[in-house]
C-alpha cells in the first residue's frame, strides 16, 4: 500500500483551509468504501435524493373462501410505492443527477392508524465525472437502481449499466377451507393443490408485473432480483409477493467475456 | 467500619479527597465555560505532546499498523461531553448538543498538538434523566509526522483504515455535521380523516414528511459547509406522533441526519488497483448473492451443506 498523502490532503491536516469549491456541498449516505469506489467508477455523488409518501389505504372487500388478488391493497402498495420513487428521482432531475445509486425503499406503518402506510425512498443522486450522458434512462432521466456502491462498481465492470429500478408487487389472499375439507383427507398426504395454485398465480404476477416494467424501462435484464413476501399488518390468509431488481443494459462498449477479471480466490483466516 | 461511622467526622485523608475532588470540578466547570478543556486534562494532553506522558490510542495493533504506515503517530485519546436538556427543542437539542461537543473535542486535540482526531465515535449514556441526554465524543488524536500542529484538526468519524483510504484519495474527512428540523401540523381542517375514503394519499402527512426531511437536508447542507464540501451520511433518525388537542388532530414530525463531513477534491482517482477477491472462508459475499437459502427451517439455527 503506497503511503503516500496527496499535498491538498496534507494542506488540510496542516489546518489550512481551501477555498477551492465553488460546487456547493454534496450529500451521500454512502460509506467511505462505497464513496470511493463510485468515484473510482468514474461517478461523482452530488445529492442525497429523497421521497416519501404517507399512503391511506382503502378498505379491501373479498371473499373469505376465495383465493384472489386484493386488488385495492396491491394497487396501494404499488402506487405509494411509485410515488415515493418518482419523487426521489424528481429530486435527483432537479439536481442534474445522472442517475441514483443505493436506492433504500422502507415502509412503516403508523401507528395511530392501521389504514396510513409510510413509504420512503432513499438513494444518493451521482453525476457521470466527465459528463457523459450515456448513462441516463431511456427517458433522458436519472437511472435509478438499489445496488450499493460496491455493487454498482461490479456491474459496470461487467459490462452492464442500470436503467432503471423495477417492481411488481402483488397482494393476494389465500382461501380459507371449509370446516370439513380435512376431512376426506384423513390419513394420507394430499396436496392441497388451490393452496399451491394461489402461491403460483401471486407469485407470479409479482415477477410478471416486473418484468413488464423492465420491458417498458427497455432493458435487456433485470439483476439482483429479490422476491420476498411480506405482510403489512393485514390478517392471516393475506400475504404481499413483491418483486424488485435493476433493470440493466449493456454499456455502449460492451466487455468482451475474457477481458472481465476473474475474482481471486483467498481464504481469510479470521473468523 | 462500625455501624455508626457515619456519626463521626470523615478522617483527614477522606477530608482531603473531598476537597481535591471539589477543586477539580470547579476548575472544570470553569474552563467550560470559558470554551477550553479542564486543567488537568489539558495538562497531560500537553505531557503526552511532548512525549513524557505515554501516548493513548482507541486503535487495535492491526489499525496501529496502518497508522504507522502512513507517517501518523497517536498522542492521546481524547473526548468530549455535553450534557443537555431539552428545554426548548428535542430535535435541534442534537445539533446543538454535538456542535458543542465537537468544539471541545476540537479544543482538546488542539491542546494536543494534533492534527486530526480519528476514530471519533458517538455515544450517548442510557440515563433518561429528565428530557435530557448527554452528547459524548471519543477519539483517538494523532501527529501526522513532518507536519507542524494544526491550529484546526480535522474530526473523522471514521477509522483507521478508511481515514488514511480517504487521505490516499485527496478527500479529507474533516468534522461532524448534523441536520436536525422539525414540524408541527395542526389539522383543523380535518385533511387526514380519510377514514372513509378509497386508495389515496394522505397528502398533508406526505407534504409534512417532505418538508421536515428538505428542510433537515438543508440544514446538513448548512452545517457541513464550514467544515468541508460534502457528508457521508451515516444516521437517518426519523419519527412522526400524532396527539389530540381540543379536538383536533396534531402531529410532529422530526428528522435528524447524522454525517461526516469530507472535503474533496473533484475527479481525483482512487490511484489503487481494485481487484476482486473471494473469501472461500464462509462469509457474506455478494458473489453468493444476499438472500438466504434456507427459510423452511426456522429452528435450525444455520445453515448446513448443501
Amino acid at each position: 500500500m503506497p503511503s503516500e498523502i496527496p499535498t491538498h490532503a496534507k494542506e488540510r491536516l496542516k489546518g489550512l483551509r481551501t477555498s477551492l469549491h465553488s460546487t456547493g456541498v454534496f450529500t451521500s449516505d454512502f460509506s467511505v468504501n462505497e464513496f470511493l469506489l463510485v468515484r473510482k467508477a468514474g461517478f461523482e455523488p452530488i445529492g442525497l435524493c429523497v421521497g416519501t409518501c404517507v399512503y391511506h389505504v382503502g378498505i379491501q372487500y373479498g371473499s373469505w373462501s376465495k383465493s384472489q388478488e386484493l386488488d385495492v391493497l396491491s394497487k396501494a402498495m404499488y402506487h405509494a410505492r411509485e410515488l415515493a420513487m418518482s419523487r426521489m428521482r424528481a429530486e435527483a432531475a432537479a439536481m442534474g443527477a445522472d442517475g441514483i445509486v443505493g436506492v433504500k425503499l422502507t415502509i412503516k406503518r403508523l401507528e395511530w392508524d392501521e389504514h396510513l402506510l409510510e413509504f420512503i425512498a432513499i438513494g444518493t443522486g451521482v453525476v457521470h465525472g466527465e459528463g457523459h450522458k450515456g448513462f441516463r434512462a431511456h427517458d433522458g432521466g436519472p437511472f435509478t437502481s438499489d445496488l450499493s456502491g460496491q455493487d454498482f462498481w461490479s456491474l459496470l465492470h461487467s459490462g452492464y449499466r442500470p436503467v432503471e429500478m423495477v417492481m411488481g408487487s402483488c397482494v393476494y389472499h389465500v382461501a380459507h377451507r371449509g370446516m370439513m375439507s380435512g376431512f376426506g383427507t384423513m390419513g394420507r398426504n394430499v396436496e392441497m393443490e388451490n393452496f399451491t395454485a394461489a402461491m403460483y398465480e401471486a407469485r407470479e404476477i409479482a415477477i410478471e408485473r416486473m418484468q413488464f416494467e423492465a420491458a417498458a424501462a427497455k432493458a435487456e435484464g433485470v439483476v439482483g432480483v429479490d422476491i420476498h413476501e411480506g405482510s403489512h399488518g393485514w390478517q392471516t390468509h393475506v400475504i404481499e409477493f413483491f418483486a424488485i431488481g435493476t433493470a440493466v443494459l449493456p454499456l455502449d462498449q460492451e466487455i468482451a467475456p475474457e477481458k472481465i477479471a476473474d475474482p481471486i480466490m483467498v481464504l481469510s483466516v479470521n473468523d | 467500619m462500625g455501624l455508626f461511622d457515619f456519626l463521626k467526622g470523615p478522617s483527614p485523608e477522606q477530608q482531603q479527597s473531598q476537597q481535591e475532588s471539589a477543586r477539580r470540578q470547579a476548575d472544570i466547570l470553569m474552563n467550560i465555560r470559558a470554551n477550553r478543556p479542564p486543567s488537568s486534562t489539558m495538562g497531560r494532553l500537553q505531557q503526552a505532546r511532548t512525549g513524557t506522558l505515554p501516548w493513548i490510542a482507541t486503535l487495535t495493533p492491526a489499525e496501529l499498523m496502518v497508522v504507522r504506515s502512513h507517517g501518523l503517530k497517536p498522542i492521546s485519546t481524547v473526548s468530549a461531553t455535553c450534557w443537555l436538556h431539552y428545554g426548548w427543542s428535542w430535535t435541534l437539542g442534537h445539533a446543538q448538543g454535538w456542535d458543542l461537543a465537537l468544539a471541545r473535542l476540537k479544543a482538546e486535540a488542539k491542546a494536543a498538538g494534533a492534527n486530526a482526531v480519528l476514530d471519533v465515535k458517538m455515544r450517548t449514556i442510557p440515563l433518561a434523566v429528565e428530557n435530557s441526554m448527554d452528547f459524548t465524543l471519543i477519539g483517538t488524536a494523532v501527529h501526522v509526522e513532518g507536519l507542524p500542529p494544526s491550529p484546526d484538526p480535522i474530526v473523522a468519524t471514521i477509522p483507521a483504515l478508511e481515514f488514511v483510504k480517504l487521505l490516499e484519495a485527496d478527500v479529507v474527512p474533516t468534522g461532524i455535521a448534523i441536520g436536525a428540523h422539525y414540524e408541527w401540523l395542526n389539522d383543523w381542517r380535518g385533511a387526514t380523516n380519510q377514514m372513509w375514503q378509497g386508495n389515496t394519499e394522505s397528502w398533508a402527512l406526505s407534504r409534512l414528511w417532505e418538508s421536515v426531511r428538505q428542510q433537515a437536508h438543508a440544514n446538513l447542507r448548512q452545517h457541513a459547509l464550514a467544515q468541508g464540501n460534502g457528508v457521508l451520511a451515516h444516521l437517518n433518525f426519523s419519527q412522526m406522533f400524532e396527539r389530540e388537542a381540543n379536538e383536533t388532530k396534531e402531529y410532529l414530525a422530526r428528522h435528524i441526519v447524522v454525517a461526516t463531513v469530507v472535503d474533496a477534491r473533484r475527479g481525483t482517482p482512487f490511484n489503487h488497483d481494485i481487484k476482486m477477491v473471494v473469501d472461500i472462508h464462509d462469509g457474506k459475499t455478494p458473489l453468493t448473492g444476499t438472500a438466504r437459502h434456507h427459510q423452511s427451517y426456522a429452528s435450525n439455527e444455520s445453515e448446513g451443506a448443501i
